[in-house]
């Protein structure tokens, strides 16, 4: 086949699975969480309410796209879509089988980190040109975040990639097929960056207990605040994307993909996904979130250290393992 | 010059008259108004927050959305009429406004309550306590944890408790939370068959609960990290500020109306104050939990102890124009949840007497909001939605 | 002569009426303090009385009498209350007689939970604190006009919100 049609093919298969399976992972989350607050969640659109998606996307629609008087048009404009733009781009490189991967690069664990980090450009756009203080103070502590979060997330991203030998994610998961999950095997190095991975890459996407650049208790809505209709809508639905594939890429990374037995390797990879997903959501109903000045010293003090030590006994395990046999 | 705030951060108490001109210009300090309508602001209150930074330098803070005239409703209304409009003020503990206000009647019209109606007044009293805690605890965690959040968790279950005692209520008064039910004189409810019974399964399901909550919020080793030594009221400033109830007693100072000058039935139980030293966040906070403690113990040794007797001096007065005119001046105090909730009233105004001169009500939530200025410079942001949140404001009382 | 509901004890009651030579009040409430002695009175009950905290300040405006034979004129008398701390807490109080256009030395400099109390009183019943260090409307807004707790301001009063 044409490898142009076949992009184009996964492209457009990709971007519409995400999209779908974010939608209805938000009336996923507002159901679990309903549950822990012991009330219903929502119950009127559709069985169990699973039309909220649906009905949430009409009314966001619907209403207005408000640009504040002073803001600066263009970048207001242009950071929602942007900001889905690269959750989704960072999509592209996750292997869901085999072969049912988009792009499967070489770089691919590289790739799928500088998209990562571009994220916190939108933001930063939003909030800088939403003219409003609060939208501001949020961009602020987003960028701040978004740039000491990447350093523990790289090192973190590095243990699998020094093990497998390759940054190749459709490789990576490859190598943990024939010698067991990282998360599991070998014992210390893959376990550990997987715990150093899961609290960086949720800093990264502003969950709680980091998600300070939108603490609504203290900044309204942070970098959203001035954002209404389908501008809000767009950066929300990115919090979820990225979110999603961060639980795609911690499975590839960690929990080996697609490999399972009984079960064709999608339903394998899809669950592990999905799982991920709704223990991120138990951390976010249950925990209070930690103070901007805090979140930076876990992770210059106790993140980044650990990260290097991590890297550094990953790169031993390979010598004394693999490389003198 | 000043030193600026968050240099001299150990200095817990800050200059609230600070001249900002004596800044260096190229400061370039931010003002944030942080409220009228904010969502952790507890209502409608503005911070106007100073920042260097996200640090606040100085605090300006504003109250008055919420002024109803009360205090001129007073002098137009007779005694009597007034009772339900103040369950409005301090709209999270009705009760205490209620109690606080027919106290000071009955000191300036010298009627004495019957004894059955004053241990029904305390056992109310304590049951609002427990109601007004938990909705507090509840809200300090959205405070912490956010609408979306964890927090909003805790809020749910808080919630779920306080309806327990909200419910009880109800079979008692008829009314969920305006409930209108003291007189001057005594209680105009009598306490329905079977309700202690119901009393004591709210409270038991409320402690038996109350760990949980305490593993969820108080012992979570992200909340402590944000409480604590945040937010420091020590005993001389909140003496000095006039503040009283769990934010003096978090500062070390053993204080308590219900067992150093007790009204209602109180002398004639224990009340077992609770106290902590530190003076932060925390503190507060494990002070309330103490009381929550206390207020379930108080309950269960006053709800199967009410005496015989009448519920009230007198029979109910039908028309309020029958109070009789009552010249003098009378105080009487209660400690609310949130602190020394005081009544001044200056009898004999209009109605040939029956309505007061004038009245003032001494919140304990304006005193407490009064310490923002000399603690939060030197905080984050953050942080002083933490304190707000610790220090647990109704703006209905606030600006009245 | 008390505060029925919080009489002073006998040792403040005796402090008022021998060194600070209160008097009786026709209209009855706490002793009546002579203005310039107010800020002494303060001081001495903090510290050598130990009243720490802070209870409140109650202004109420009383009209001149329609037949004004002493000339007593339109008066504003404030009570205040201090508290003592800890087991068998007692209030202080004592009232202050001013004429309505008169002014009372703050107690700010003493305790800080004045501030707002007495901007309070400012604002709704229009007395004057001398030397507070913030005098501006607490409750209502800034371009208010009038004091609503003054007799002579009827309830009905139209506000204008435009003005």
């Amino acid at each position: 086949m044409n490898p142009w049609l076949r992009g184009l093919i996964y492209a457009v298969v990709v971007i519409n699975v995400f999209l779908t399976i974010t939608a209805w992972s938000i009336w996923f989350e507002r159901k679990f969480s309903g549950r822990m607050q012991s009330r219903l969640g929502p119950t009127f659109y559709g069985p169990m309410g699973l039309l909220q998606p649906v009905v949430d996307g009409i009314k966001l629609i619907q209403k207005e796209f408000l640009i504040p008087i002073n803001a600066d048009r263009l970048l207001f404009v242009i950071a929602p879509p942007l900001t889905v733009v690269l959750a989704l781009g960072t999509a592209a490189v996750v292997p869901f089988g085999a072969d049912i991967i988009a792009a499967d690069l070489d770089i691919g664990v590289l790739y799928l980190l500088a998209l990562g980090s571009l994220t916190i450009i939108p933001v930063w756009m939003s909030g800088w040109s939403s003219n409003n203080k609060y939208a501001m103070l949020g961009a602020m502590r987003a960028v701040a975040q978004g740039v000491s979060y990447e350093i523990p997330l790289v090192l973190a991203s590095l243990v699998p990639v020094i093990l497998a030998g390759s940054m190749s994610l459709s490789d990576i998961v490859r190598f943990q097929i024939k010698h067991g999950w990282f998360a599991f095997w070998p014992p210390g190095p893959g376990f550990f960056a997987f715990l150093f991975f899961l609290p960086a890459s949720l800093a990264e996407a502003n969950r709680i207990p980091f998600d300070i650049p939108e603490a609504e208790s203290e900044l309204i809505a942070g970098v959203s605040t001035e954002y209404t209709g389908m501008g809000f809508g767009l950066l929300y639905l990115a919090e979820y994307l990225h979110t999603l594939v961060i639980s795609a890429v911690a499975s590839v990374l960690f929990f080996g993909g697609w490999d399972g037995p009984f079960a064709p390797g999608l339903h394998w990879m899809v669950l592990k996904t999905l799982g991920l997903f709704a223990g991120i959501f138990w951390v976010r109903w249950s925990l209070v979130r930690f103070r901007s000045d805090q979140l930076m010293s876990i992770c210059w003090r106790y993140l980044v250290p650990g990260g290097l030590i991590l890297v550094m006994s990953a790169g031993l395990w390979v010598h004394f393992h693999r490389g003198s046999g | 010059m000043e030193m600026i705030p968050h240099v001299a951060k150990a200095r817990r108490r800050a200059n609230p008259y600070l001249d900002l001109g004596s800044y260096d210009p190229e400061a370039d300090l931010m003002v944030l108004n942080l409220g009228p309508q904010h969502p952790s602001t507890h209502g409608v209150f503005r911070l106007k927050l100073y920042l260097d930074g996200e640090i606040i330098v100085k605090v300006v803070p504003f109250v008055g959305y919420l002024h109803r005239g009360v205090e001129k409703l007073c002098e137009k209304l007779t005694m009597v009429q007034l009772i339900p409009i103040f369950d409005k003020n301090d709209y999270v503990s009705p009760m205490m406004n209620e109690q606080s206000l027919v106290m000071a009647f009955e000191a300036l019209l010298g009627i004495e309550v019957p004894r059955r109606a004053r241990y029904v007044r305390t056992l109310l009293a304590e049951l609002q306590r427990i109601a007004s805690h938990l909705l507090w605890l509840g809200a300090f965690a959205m405070d912490l944890g956010g609408a979306l959040g964890g927090g909003s968790t805790l809020f749910m279950y808080c919630f779920r408790e306080r309806e327990l005692i909200l419910d009880v209520f109800e079979d008692l008064t008829g009314c969920r939370f305006h409930y209108n039910t003291h007189m001057i004189g005594g209680n105009r409810h009598d306490v329905p068959a079977g309700w202690a019974t119901k009393v004591h399964a709210a409270i038991n399901a409320i402690e038996t609960r109350l760990p949980e909550y305490e593993t969820f919020l108080i012992t979570n080793d992200i909340y402590i990290e944000r409480t604590r030594g945040v937010g420091v009221v020590d005993g001389q400033l909140s003496m000095d500020l006039g503040i009283t109830g769990p934010v003096l007693r978090a500062g070390g100072v053993d204080h308590d109306l219900r067992r150093d000058a007790p009204y209602h039935c109180y002398d004639e139980i224990e009340v077992r104050v609770a106290t902590a030293t530190a003076g932060d966040c925390e503190a507060r906070a494990a002070v309330r939990m103490a009381e929550i403690r206390e207020s379930i113990r108080l309950v269960r040794e006053l709800i199967d102890n009410i005496p015989e007797g009448p519920l009230g001096a007198r029979k109910p007065i039908k028309t309020p124009l029958a109070e009789k005119a009552a010249k003098g001046h009378a105080y009487a105090a209660v400690e609310s949840p949130r602190g020394e909730l005081g009544i001044y009233v200056i009898g004999g105004g209009d109605n040939k007497g029956a309505s007061p001169y004038r009245l003032k009500i001494r919140s304990p939530s304006l005193h407490v909001l009064g310490c923002l200025p000399y603690i939060l410079p030197g905080h984050s942001v953050s942080d002083a939605v933490a304190v707000l949140g610790s220090v647990d404001p109704i703006m209905g009382e606030v600006d009245r | 002569m008390k505060l029925l509901g919080a009489e002073n004890s006998e040792e403040v009651q005796k402090l008022l009426i021998e060194q600070f030579e209160a008097m009786e009040n026709s209209l009855g409430g706490p002793p009546v303090v002579a203005v310039v002695r107010h800020l002494e009175l303060a001081k001495k009950l903090r510290d050598e009385y130990q009243y720490r905290i802070f209870g409140f300040v109650v202004a109420a405006h009383y009209p001149a009498p329609a037949k004004d034979a002493n000339g007593v004129g339109e008066l504003i008398r404030v009570s205040y209350g201090l508290r003592s701390v800890g087991k068998g807490t007692k209030l202080a109080t004592w009232q202050v007689c001013i004429p309505v256009d008169g002014a009372i030395p703050t107690l700010v400099p003493l305790f800080a939970g004045a501030d707002w109390q007495e901007r309070e009183q400012f604002d709704l019943v229009g007395v004057r604190f001398d030397g507070h260090p913030d005098p501006r409307r607490l409750m209502l807004s800034e371009d208010w006009q009038g004091h609503p707790l003054r007799k002579d301001y009827a309830i009905d009063t139209k506000v204008h919100p435009w003005r």
